[in-house]
């Protein structure tokens, strides 16, 4: 059996009275690029924020069942939050670089709010770590200590995925990473997701059937909050089971 | 087409165009009545301590640095009580209270914003400062008072400090409702980025209040100049004396309450009426250049936000 | 594992630290609130109606109630035409220079400390006329008045959505029609509130009277160019006199003053969501 990245176990998730998650049974192996696709309003950013407790920050989400990374229930009771978000990174729909910060301290934030380097120097090479694997440090390193605002779209998304790669995270969670994003640096972006999955474990949230096809190894096709389908990419693709799927990866359902 | 919309202009310019003519005329008239007094002692109008009254003219001699160090001095006290109080009740009320409590505590901070200045006077009198002067002037002058701050024995516990404590709490819901606002229109997804990675919620409301720093700045301009020109209730609790010194429990002056205590009474004297439009036009410019530059900083943040 | 021991500690510290801040911030509005009540009610109930409607030698603050209105009254009178004129200009010409100008003279005026609106008034009113005046005194609350007004109508105008605007428009009316017979009543409850904000601020202000009205407490006076006492004027010279039985009074008239700001304040603050103050 190979052990997995992430696993939910009936996962329901409620806004208010309204489940929006409607009991999902998912298994991610590790090593993989993992799409969650579906039309808008399916659900898929929901679950996304589901998967390192960020859904805590909207007081009207209540979330139910198990959702396991690497074997341990991140709904126990006995775990914090904030263990869960440092093992977990994640990037999003917006390029969100802190824009009062500089290059510079965007990547490392993270490591110093959890003492994760020791030494200034350390520090150093970790955000360069990051900068290179994300592969942004040609382009920024000379000006490491400007602020974010001069960057383009996609060098801000790269920023933004080089202060989650800085942690080491177990797991990397992209909701729609692309979508704000014009066609070059979406390119790069999607070469990096190859190149990051020797390494990490990506989940990767899109509503472009044509992406998910393009960079994952696993697709889960989501509808209206229930899993439809689940499979490898590939035979999703050419041999879906269910008609929905069908409809939505040929283009006809939006 | 054309003529009936040069018809509504017409309607509404003369009355903007006779504000900013008040407004203009207000100025001049400072200035204007100012002339006399700069013309006798030049800058030291601004430059010294000094406040001769006599009936006959030259023996008068006038310089209002004290009410100007007051005004600043009790300002900048009660800036200090004040950015505590807002960026905690701005945290608070954003964060962490329930819808309900959340609307009260707006309505409460603009109670508190609207109450009539002369109540928090007649409370700061009556209440605040013989507190203040029982439990802060007398415990700090017993233990303190090599420290030139505390030195000043609280007889009256009239003093800068009363005064600025009563003014930080003014205008606290001026700062707040500032802070307030800039805190709640940050975009969602960046309080999303700092929890993601592992941010406490002190953690993370520290580096969300980096990001409003400048609507933090003109928040704190703008309490600023609420409080340097407020006048009911400073007057009442500074106990206006002439007296220029950084010791907080000693009386003082501020320009406005100079002003309102020695105007109705002026005329008496050739220069006196002048001195005290000199004082009132560096209080002008101070609130001019405060509410511009906090004015400018605000909407320049504003612009900057929308993503 | 120490160091994020330390983090959660601190982040309990600062929860309950922002929660006390909060607490503390609002305990002074709560012991004033409590202290006027507490001061005030004595003297109401051992005068009864005479606090309210006798002069200052019987022991009542009457004169200062009238005074108040009228200044109120003439002020709304002189203060509200050019304030919401101002405030429909702002609104229509929010791209010209002068538009633009004037949004900010009116955030100028909003923080203008007023007691510069009073010594501007005696000078150019009251030296003239060699007296004090109801007239002189509703100017300069006219004068601090406006901008609220103006404000209030301009964001009021701002919340209509653009369709009606297109709409009035697309009927073939005038820009006066269509602003002043689809618009404005269309903004009507907005601009309500502007005005009884800033009715409710006027009536509480101290300082741009004490120059400009006389305080007149011992005779009820007609005539708008006659002193005028007025509520909070009158407070501020009884917390001054050295007598007790004045500053008893002072508690009182603070009762009644604050019963006026928070019956006029506190509905229309419900009424709405935000309020700029």
């Amino acid at each position: 059996m190979i052990e997995l990245a992430l696993e939910t176990r009936d996962l329901k998730v409620y806004y208010g009275n309204n489940m929006v998650i409607k009991g999902v049974n998912l298994k991610v192996p590790k090593n993989v690029v993992f799409a969650l696709m579906g039309p808008s309003g399916c659900g898929k950013s929901t679950m996304l924020r589901a998967f390192n407790r960020l859904l805590e920050l909207n007081s009207e989400a209540r979330v139910e069942g198990e959702v396991r990374i690497l074997g341990r229930n991140i709904y126990a009771p006995n775990v914090d939050p904030i263990e869960v978000r440092r093992e977990v990174g994640m990037v999003f729909q917006y390029p969100n670089p802190f824009p009062h910060l500089t290059i510079y301290d965007n990547v490392a934030i993270g490591l110093k709010l959890n003492g994760l380097v020791r030494s200034k120097e350390e520090l150093d090479k970790r955000v360069e770590w990051a900068l290179k694997k994300a592969a942004l440090w040609d382009e920024v390193k000379d000006r490491l200590d400007d602020y974010p605002s001069n960057l383009s779209g996609g060098q801000r998304q790269r920023l933004v995925i080089a202060r989650a790669l800085a942690m080491k995270p177990k797991i990397l969670l992209m909701d729609e990473p692309t979508a704000n994003i014009d066609p070059v640096g979406t390119k790069k972006i999607e070469e990096l997701l190859f190149e990051l999955k020797k390494k990490y474990t990506i989940i990767l949230v899109t509503h472009s059937p044509a992406q998910a096809a393009r960079v994952s190894d696993y697709v889960a096709f989501l509808y209206l909050g229930e899993l439809i389908e689940l499979g490898p990419t590939r035979k999703v693709f050419e041999n879906p089971e269910h008609e929905l799927t069908e409809q939505y990866v040929t283009g006809v359902l939006g | 087409m054309k003529r009936r919309q040069i018809n509504l202009r017409h309607i509404l310019m003369p009355f903007v165009v006779f504000v900013f003519a008040l407004f203009v005329l207000m100025l001049a008239v400072y200035v204007y009545n100012s002339m006399p007094i700069f013309h006798r002692e030049g800058l030291d109008i601004y430059l010294k301590n000094m406040w001769k009254a006599a009936e006959e003219p030259s023996k008068e001699h006038y310089g209002v640095l004290v009410a100007i160090w007051g005004s600043i001095y009790t300002s900048v006290i009660a800036i200090l009580i004040t950015l505590p109080l807002s960026l905690a009740y701005s945290v608070f009320v954003i964060d962490y209270a329930p819808k309900r409590v959340k609307e009260w505590l707006i309505i409460l901070s603009d109670v508190m914003a609207g109450l009539p200045t002369i109540i928090y006077g007649i409370w700061g009198v009556f209440v605040l400062v013989p507190l203040l002067k029982k439990i802060v002037m007398q415990p700090l002058h017993n233990y303190l008072s090599f420290l030139p701050m505390c030195s000043y024995p609280p007889i009256t516990g009239f003093s800068y400090l009363s005064a600025g404590v009563l003014l930080g709490i003014m205008v606290a819901p001026f700062a707040s409702a500032i802070i307030r606002e800039a805190y709640q229109m940050i975009p969602f997804t960046y309080r999303e980025a700092i929890y993601s990675l592992g941010a406490t919620r002190l953690e993370a409301t520290k580096i969300l209040l980096g990001y409003i720093k400048p609507a933090i700045y003109s928040g704190i301009i703008l309490a600023f100049g609420r409080a340097i020109g407020e006048t009911t209730a400073v007057s009442l609790v500074i106990g206006n004396t002439f007296n220029l010194s950084l010791a907080l429990f000693a009386p003082g002056y501020t320009i406005s309450s100079l002003i309102a205590n020695q105007f109705g009474n002026a005329f008496i004297y050739e220069y006196m009426t002048s001195a005290l439009f000199a004082a009132g036009l560096v209080l002008f410019a101070i609130g001019l250049v405060v509410n511009l530059a906090g004015i400018y900083l605000l909407r320049r943040w504003e612009a900057n936000v929308r993503l | 594992m120490s160091g994020y021991n330390v983090r959660k500690l601190k982040e309990k510290l600062f929860l309950f630290l922002i929660g006390a801040l909060t607490v503390l911030m609002f305990s002074p509005l709560f012991h004033i609130i409590y202290s006027v009540f507490n001061n005030g009610i004595h003297v109401i109930l051992s005068r009864r109606i005479t606090f309210i409607t006798g002069r200052l030698s019987d022991g009542g603050i009457g004169p200062a109630i009238i005074g108040t209105f009228i200044l109120v009254f003439l002020a709304s009178l002189i203060g509200l035409p050019v304030a919401f004129l101002v405030g429909v200009y702002a609104y229509e010409y929010p791209e010209s220079t002068l538009g633009k100008a004037t949004k900010s003279l009116l955030q100028i005026m909003l923080e203008f400390p007023t007691i510069l609106v009073g010594v501007f008034i005696m000078q150019m009113l009251v030296v003239p006329m060699g007296t004090y005046s109801a007239l002189a005194g509703a100017l300069s609350l006219a004068i601090i008045m406006m901008p609220y007004v103006a404000v209030y109508t301009h964001e009021a105008m701002r919340q209509i959505p653009f369709e009606y605007r297109d709409a009035a428009f697309s009927l073939g009316l005038t820009r006066v029609k269509a602003v002043f017979r689809v618009l404005v009543p269309m903004a009507k409850r907005g601009i309500l509130t502007g005005v009884l904000i800033g009715i409710a601020k006027v009536a509480g202000e101290t300082a741009p009277l004490l120059f400009t009205v006389g305080g007149s407490y011992q005779t009820y006076q007609i005539g708008i160019t006659k002193p005028v006492g007025a509520i909070p004027l009158l407070i501020y010279t009884l917390i001054q006199s050295p007598a007790k039985e004045h500053h008893e009074m002072a508690w009182g008239a603070s009762l009644i003053l604050l019963l006026i700001f928070l019956g006029i304040f506190i509905p229309v603050r419900l009424s709405l969501r935000e309020v700029k103050v």
